[in-house]
């Protein structure tokens, strides 16, 4: 799988989900995710069986009802946690190195971009069976995710943020990004570092600078 | 005598087209019906002919497609209703900051309460999300287009692209009227915020005082 990505994009972020888990048995978790995902790319998700990726894998399948005894279901909660994992680890390094508030934003808007978009096994879903994709990214769905990408992000934020306003711009970057995944425009392509940058400073950098400086924080 | 012949061949055509355009009304509310009670899933073209009255055959005319057509055009269909009543919400707006205000405070409660929306949305999202994505991508636009007038008579920051802003801004409403996250919209003063604030200071910043 790995040789199909992009220039090393997820190369150490599997070293380091292996290094944080250590035993046997997370590296075992990590080998099922990994396989599930290659099997998702190669199949889609509604033909992949629980046996399918035991196979990809090279292990029983009473393995893998071992380390997921919900099975297929299991395995694919697995798969959405370790790739929300390696995606905000990336993020953080990424963020991590911003000089400034339009920095920030920029580099975290490109980076996420750009990882959504070439994720191949995410883009297959998206053609093929885009429902099970829309339907956890749409909605009050998308309001849970809103929070959980916002509360992960606001951190990057608060260096030049009070913690209200921090929250508030990080929202709406997730948004901006997955707006722009699900309906690409003519104008931005958000993994362009240049049309990044042009899209914050028109539309999104005077509002968080607003948001600062005019908005009463929520009571 | 030619002409009235004409005539009454053009009567004819604009009543059969006035029937069909009620024809398939009927089956689209019939099946808007089926789906309420049913689910998507569940509703058959069976449903939708008996539920309207109609033969299977005479469901197919007007729906070659069958169910998929049909369910795809119910959405649509649905879509159409809710951006009339959103038109009328907001046609008489004085400004930008008033269309955006009324329309997303308008539009938000809207799909909140929205019965049939919310059902599906909680047990089969699978089903209604691909058709809501082709929607979605003409609704995009559609928003876009109903805001350029608004931008063109606002002062806007320099540099600013009409038909940018156009689309910026749109997707920003839709992405805060069907998720609003941490804002709560029926809250008059954050929807103001929101608004005022934070999508139009980049396009149309408030005078300073």
């Amino acid at each position: 799988m790995d040789g199909a990505r992009p220039e090393g994009a997820h190369e150490p972020a599997v070293a380091r989900v292996v290094r944080l888990g250590g035993d046997d048995r997370s590296s075992q978790r990590v080998r099922i995710v990994d396989a599930a995902l290659r099997c998702i790319g190669a199949q889609g998700l509604q033909k992949t069986t629980a046996d399918d990726i035991a196979r990809e894998a090279g292990i029983s399948r009473a393995t893998l009802y071992r380390t997921f005894p919900g099975g297929k279901d299991a395995v694919l909660a697995g798969v959405v946690e370790t790739e929300v994992a390696r995606f905000f680890s990336a993020l953080a390094v990424t963020m991590g190195e911003a000089d400034d508030l339009e920095d920030v934003l920029v580099a975290g808007m490109v980076e996420a971009a750009a990882r959504l978009r070439s994720h191949e096994p995410l883009a297959r879903l998206l053609a093929d069976e885009p429902g099970v994709v829309l339907a956890r990214l749409s909605f009050a769905k998308l309001d849970g995710l809103l929070r959980v990408a916002s509360d992960f992000a606001a951190p990057f934020f608060a260096r030049w943020l009070g913690p209200d306003e921090a929250s508030r711009a990080a929202e709406w970057a997730v948004r901006i990004v997955i707006s722009y995944l699900l309906s690409p425009s003519q104008g931005f392509d958000l993994a362009d570092a240049g049309q990044t940058r042009r899209l914050v400073a028109t539309f999104v950098l005077p509002g968080v600078v607003a948001l600062g400086a005019l908005g009463d924080p929520a009571p | 005598m030619p002409g009235g012949r004409d005539a009454s061949s053009v009567a004819g055509e604009e009543a059969r087209a006035v029937h069909a355009e009620a024809m398939s009304e009927r089956i689209l509310e019939a099946t808007f019906a089926c789906v309420d009670r049913w689910g998507i899933a569940k509703t058959t073209v069976e449903d939708a002919a008996r539920e309207a009255g109609v033969s299977r055959a005479t469901l197919y005319r007007y729906f070659p497609g069958g169910r998929d057509e049909l369910i795809a055009a119910v959405v649509g269909f649905e879509f159409a209703r809710f951006f009339d009543r959103l038109y009328d919400e907001v046609r008489d707006a004085a400004s930008l900051e008033e269309v955006l205000e009324r329309g997303i405070g308008f539009a938000h409660q809207a799909v909140v309460g929205h019965a049939v929306l919310q059902r599906i949305l909680a047990t089969e999202p699978e089903l209604l999300e691909p058709t809501l994505t082709i929607e979605g991508s003409q609704i995009l636009g559609a928003i876009a287009e109903f805001l350029v007038p608004y931008l063109e008579r606002h002062e806007l920051a320099p540099g600013v692209d009409v038909a940018e802003a156009a689309d910026f801004l749109a997707r920003m409403a839709l992405s805060h009227i069907t998720s609003p996250g941490r804002w709560d919209l029926a809250d008059p003063a954050q929807l103001a915020r929101l608004v005022r604030v934070e999508l139009l200071a980049g396009i149309a910043p408030a005078p300073v005082r």
